[in-house]
Order: structure tokens, then sequence, then C-alpha cells
């Protein structure tokens, strides 16, 4: 573990910034979102979660795959630097996991031969995550549903904890340590540090609230399928991608020629979602989900019952952006308390 | 609240109505939710103040249409933007007048929880009270109260008819509408930029548009039943969130509800990105009030100023 007292801060980010990419939370005009590094001095250690979630730094809402003039196929230049994400949370760092099982090899199902993506790898393998620990979880957080918490330090290459004094460096993966062993001229971390760390982690830990029993989630939602339960839900749904948009896990996406037909264009891959009609329309005219409580139902579906048959886990990890940016408060906890509530 | 409820219980008792929606305490400090409620018991959670900030009608549109089937008599609790809201959507024949009982309720404004978090300096806000004039919040170590006039939305402050325009019941006594004199403040500053600066404003607001159609799917007056931006045959519109395509969906939208737009500012406050979407509506609303002396949904006798013509209305923009 080593210690970087917080006037030093940016003299860390520096170094970093010599061979790396480096992606840190930012304000954008009136909203916070994670961004290349120009200057460490405009860094906010500060911002909780960020109202943009960082899976865009992965895999943009609007990526180019390739461009093309005739038969001619053009690869996009690309930064080819590694990248490194400063201050992500705990919860956005599971978040960036659970899409490299989607679209990495972080998992492979035996007999089953996933792809892999190479415009997720190109960016993910290499990066290194620096998490940094909530010492103040908020009331729309709810990532101890999921068996984390406030210090989880899963998907993390290296913990950050803030102990107001300095921030502490903890390399968790085997990238993580190899990282922080190559590091010179810093400090270790104190046992006054540590101390600090149980303290501000047990009191982080009390602030949460109540985590509520998912256990057996994905049957159930099975079994409700076609039940009416999914009307008293989706009544109050407009339908909307907000949810989808600012959520850290949904990866959908829809891909597009954008240029001439056969000429000179860009094909591109652009987030999509179910809340969308357009998402399952057919060819033919007909939509398979038709009515707004079955896209709905569909986007959290995936996310507690055919994720966890395809992947072992929720496509959730509690970071409560859709909570807060929801326009009907149609709140995922609801949802969840609803199913769990609900006769099959 | 307590006449709200007992106003919908007995609505429901006697059959008058089989359905109301209304707004309920939502799951968050300063957050409602829409409820639809079918029992009298469940009216109970009923409420009314400065955190009702959905615009309700937009339950009858969309897909939602199904609703209104079956001879279902609904009722629905509205402000003043609401109830022009359900008036439009009367005129333009989407609600069976008959068929939807209109319960006013008064409105002093709905917050704008940007404008209260900014009060309190971003802190988390984990208590809020509202007495109809004064807000107060309380978070960890800290307690401020403030009046409920700073925090409103930008819709609510040059807002002149805060109460239903049109409604079978209303929860107290309905205020007569104020004056508009004053009402396009803000649009008038947007006026006297020239071209290339509202263009370079425009853009920037929308810029951080993630297309997410939130301000479309609140809308109660953005109803087509299949939207430009869901085609794809033709595709009339690049999916990304790149600017161009952004500005077209937002200047069509905008042209699409011109002269149906009545302002509520629920597209605004649906924003996760907090465009001031609001801007060029209030810019076209204003123009159709002051070149055919429309103001939407305002009378069930007036049709749209779009769908309407008169031989003696402005036509400067025909004849030159």
């Amino acid at each position: 573990m080593i210690r970087i007292e917080k006037e030093r801060i940016d003299e860390f980010i520096r170094t970093l910034m010599e061979t790396r990419a480096v992606y840190a939370p930012a304000l954008d005009g009136k909203n916070t979102m994670f961004a290349p590094v120009e200057d460490p001095a405009g860094i906010d250690h500060n911002i909780f979660n960020t109202d943009k979630s960082p899976k865009e730094i992965f895999f943009p809402h609007s990526e180019v795959l390739f461009e093309y003039e005739g038969e001619e196929i053009k690869k996009v230049e690309r930064d080819v630097r590694p990248i490194v994400v400063w201050g992500l949370r705990g919860c956005d760092a599971r978040s960036l996991r659970l899409l490299d099982k989607v679209f990495g090899s972080a998992w492979q199902k035996p007999g089953n031969d996933m792809f892999e993506d190479p415009y997720w790898k190109e960016k993910y393998d290499d990066a290194i995550i620096f998490g940094t620990a909530c010492n103040e979880p908020r009331s729309t957080c709810f990532c101890n549903w999921f068996g984390s918490g406030p210090h989880d330090d899963a998907g993390m290459d290296v913990k950050v904890v803030d102990t107001e004094e300095a921030f502490i460096l903890d390399p968790v993966s085997e990238k993580g340590k190899k990282f922080i062993g190559s590091l010179k001229g810093w400090a270790e971390a104190t046992k006054k540090d540590l101390a600090t760390i149980k303290a501000v982690r047990e009191k982080a830990e009390g602030l949460m609230g109540e985590a509520f029993g998912m256990e057996g989630i994905a049957e159930k939602m099975a079994d409700l399928f076609f039940k009416p339960v999914w009307d008293d839900i989706g009544a109050k749904c407009v339908n909307c991608g907000a949810c989808a948009f600012i959520c850290s896990t949904c990866h959908c996406f829809d891909v597009q020629d954008e240029g001439k037909k056969g000429k000179k264009g860009k094909r591109i891959r652009i987030w999509d979602t179910c809340m969308f009609p357009l998402f399952t329309k057919e060819a033919s005219g007909h939509n398979p989900r038709d009515m707004s409580k079955d896209r709905l139902r569909q986007r959290f579906m995936h996310k507690f019952s055919y994720f966890i048959s395809n992947y072992d886990e929720h496509l959730c990890t509690g970071c409560g952006r859709c909570v807060s940016v929801c326009p009907v408060n149609l709140d995922i906890r609801d949802v969840v308390r609803a199913v769990m509530t609900s006769e099959a | 609240m307590k006449e709200l409820r007992e106003t919908v219980k007995s609505l429901l008792t006697e059959g008058k109505v089989d359905l109301v929606i209304g707004w309920e305490k939502g799951t968050m400090p300063g957050a409602s939710t829409p409820v639809f409620i079918d029992t009298a018991e469940k009216a109970d959670s009923l409420i009314f103040d400065s955190t009702c900030r959905n615009n309700l009608s937009v339950y009858f549109t969309k897909d939602r249409r199904e609703l209104a089937k079956d001879d279902k008599k609904i009722g629905v609790v509205v402000k003043g933007c609401d109830s022009r809201s359900l008036v439009l959507n009367i005129t333009e024949k989407q609600i069976d007048r008959e068929k939807v009982t209109i319960i006013g309720v008064p409105c002093n404004g709905v917050l704008d929880m940007k404008k209260v978090t900014g009060k309190v300096d971003g802190k988390e806000i984990l208590e809020f009270t509202d007495d109809g004039e004064r807000v107060t919040v309380k978070g960890r170590e800290f307690e401020q109260t403030f009046p409920l006039d700073e925090v409103i939305s930008d819709s609510c402050v040059t807002c002149v008819r805060r109460d239903a325009v049109e409604h079978d019941l209303f929860i107290g006594e309905a205020r007569e509408p104020g004056s508009d004199e004053n009402a396009y403040v803000e649009v008038e500053e947007f006026e006297k930029l020239d071209s290339g600066e509202r263009w370079a404003r425009m853009e920037q607001e929308y810029s951080a548009c993630i297309r997410c159609y939130a301000c479309r799917n609140v809308c109660p007056s953005c109803y087509c039943n299949v939207c430009f931006v869901d085609q794809n045959d033709p595709q009339w519109i690049g999916k990304s969130p790149e600017i161009t395509d952004t500005m077209i969906f937002h200047i069509i939208r905008n042209l699409h509800v011109a002269g149906r737009c009545v302002e509520c500012g629920a597209c605004e406050r649906a924003c996760p990105m907090d465009i001031k979407l609001l801007l060029l509506n209030r810019k076209v609303a204003k123009e159709v009030r002051d070149r055919f002396g429309s103001v939407t949904g305002t009378g069930l006798e007036n049709k749209p100023a779009m769908a309407d013509f008169k031989e003696d209305e402005n036509q400067d923009f025909i004849m030159g």
C-alpha cells in the first residue's frame, strides 16, 4: 500500500499521464462524467457517482468501427495509449467487470464459444482501474443488495481510500500489484492510515440502507413473466431511454452505416435500448414487444433473470443512477420488491 | 391533501370514475411518482405539493391510450399546465371530454431539483418538506429553509395560469389567469442575439443530449403513433448523439408541437442532462400568441393555432 499526500496528487496523476490516457471525473457543462485528463488540477476528487456512467470510456455512445470508400475498408486511428481510470466508484468498477463478461474474455461458459469484442478488448484489457472507496454512500445507493459494499474492491486493479490527509493506494489485482510495485518515490501507508481506513469503512457501511434479499429472483421473474404484476409496475413508465443510457451496465447497441451507401462512409455502433419500440420491430412491421410494459419487462428480465442464466450475476450493481434520473420515479428497488413479493 | 383524498374516494365509491391518476410520495426526498388509484382505499396515498412535477395528461396518449378504452371513466389530478394539455388533447380528439373527470389542484409551482441542490451546494438531501410557501431540506449535519418561489421550475416562474383552466372539480378556489405581458422575458433576451449567437447557444445546450427521448416521452403533446426518430425505412435521422442529428431531433420536435405546447416544462424536468429545452418551445409559443392571438389549451372551443384558419389572421409570412 502506498500513500499519496493530498498536495502531491497532481504530481501522481502527471506520472500516470506520461505513458497513459487518464480518465477521471469532471464537470462538462452541467453534468459530470469521466473525461480525458488534460490538467490534473481540473480533476474533482469529491464528485460522487458521475451523472454519466464510465461505461462510455470503453463502450462509447457512438463508436466508429471502420470507415469505407467503395471496396476499401479503413481502420480508424485511435489513441493507442493504455487507459487509466481514476476515481471510479466500486459499483462502476464492478459494472465494467460485468461488461467484460459480455464483450471481453473474462467469462467463458464451458462448451459455449463466446466471441470477444476487439473494440472493447483493445481498450479494457490493458486498462488500470483505480477505484475510489465510498466514504459517504447516498440514499440511492444499494450496492449491498448484491453482496457488495462501499469499500468493495471487486473489479478494481488498485483500490484508493481517501483518508482526508492522503489517498492510500492498495493494489488488488496482479496488474495493480505490478503497477504499484513499479512506482518509486512514494511512502508506504502508515499504521495510522490503516486505522483510519478501517474507521471510514465501518462508518460508510453503517450508512447503507438495509440490503434486500435477492435470492431466487431469476426464477421468480421467469415465473412471473405473464403475470399482471408487470401491468402494475409498468403503468407509470413512459418508456424513455434515460435509465438505460445512464445505466453503467446496459450495453445493447445498434450498428449503422452513416454516409453514402456503397460509396463513402463509416460503420458505427450506437447505444440502443429495449425501451425503444424500434429495438425489436421486425421487417414485416410486427413488433413482438409492442406495448411499453413489454419493453419495460424486458429491461428488468435482462438484468435480473437472463443475465443470471448466462453469466451467473445480476446485471446491476446498485449505483442508483436510474433511481435519480427516472422522470416518473419508477425506482428499480421497487421493481425488485414488487417482483419478490408477488405470487407466481 | 385531505380534501383531495376524500374527493377521489367519493368519485370512486359513487362509481363516477373507474380510475384516478394522481401523484403519491416518491422514493427520494423531493420526489413524487404517478399513481393509478382504482379503489377508495388506495386514495389515501394521494398527495399534491411542489414535488408533483409530472404532467399526468401524458397517460392518455401514446400506447397508454388503452387506459381510455372499454368506456372507462378516468379521473385525473391536474395543475394549470396539465389541464391545458388535457384541453389540447380533447380539441385534438385524443380524449373524450365526457369520459374524463378533471380534478384541479391549486399549484404554486413545482420544484426544479437542481435549484434545490444548488441551494445546499450539492450536498445530499435526506429529508424534504413543503408547506406550500417554504421548503425545508435536511441532510447530514445541515438544515435549510427557503421560499418555494426560489426553487420552482423556470416554466412555473413565468406561469400565469397556475390553476386548471378546465375542470369538473377543484380542490380549494381556482385563481383567475394573470397577465402574460411579461411572461416571455427570457425569450425576448434570446431574440436580441444575432442568428449566429442563437445557434451557438442552442448547440451548446443540445450538445449534452444523450438521445434518450425522455423529453418526448413525458410530453402529452408528443403522441405520434410512430415518431419520426423511430422509423428506419426510410430513416429520417442519424441515431448517434452527433450534434447535427441531435439538433434535427429537437428542432423538428419543437416544430411538431408548435401551437400545441402548453409550456408545462415536463420535458425540461425529465431531461437527465438538464438541457434547457423550454427556451425554443417558448419562443414558438410566443410567436403563436403574437401572430395568431392563440394560447394553447386555454379553451375547449379554440382549435389549436396550426389546425385553424381565420380570414383576418396575420399572413405576412406568406404574403411578404
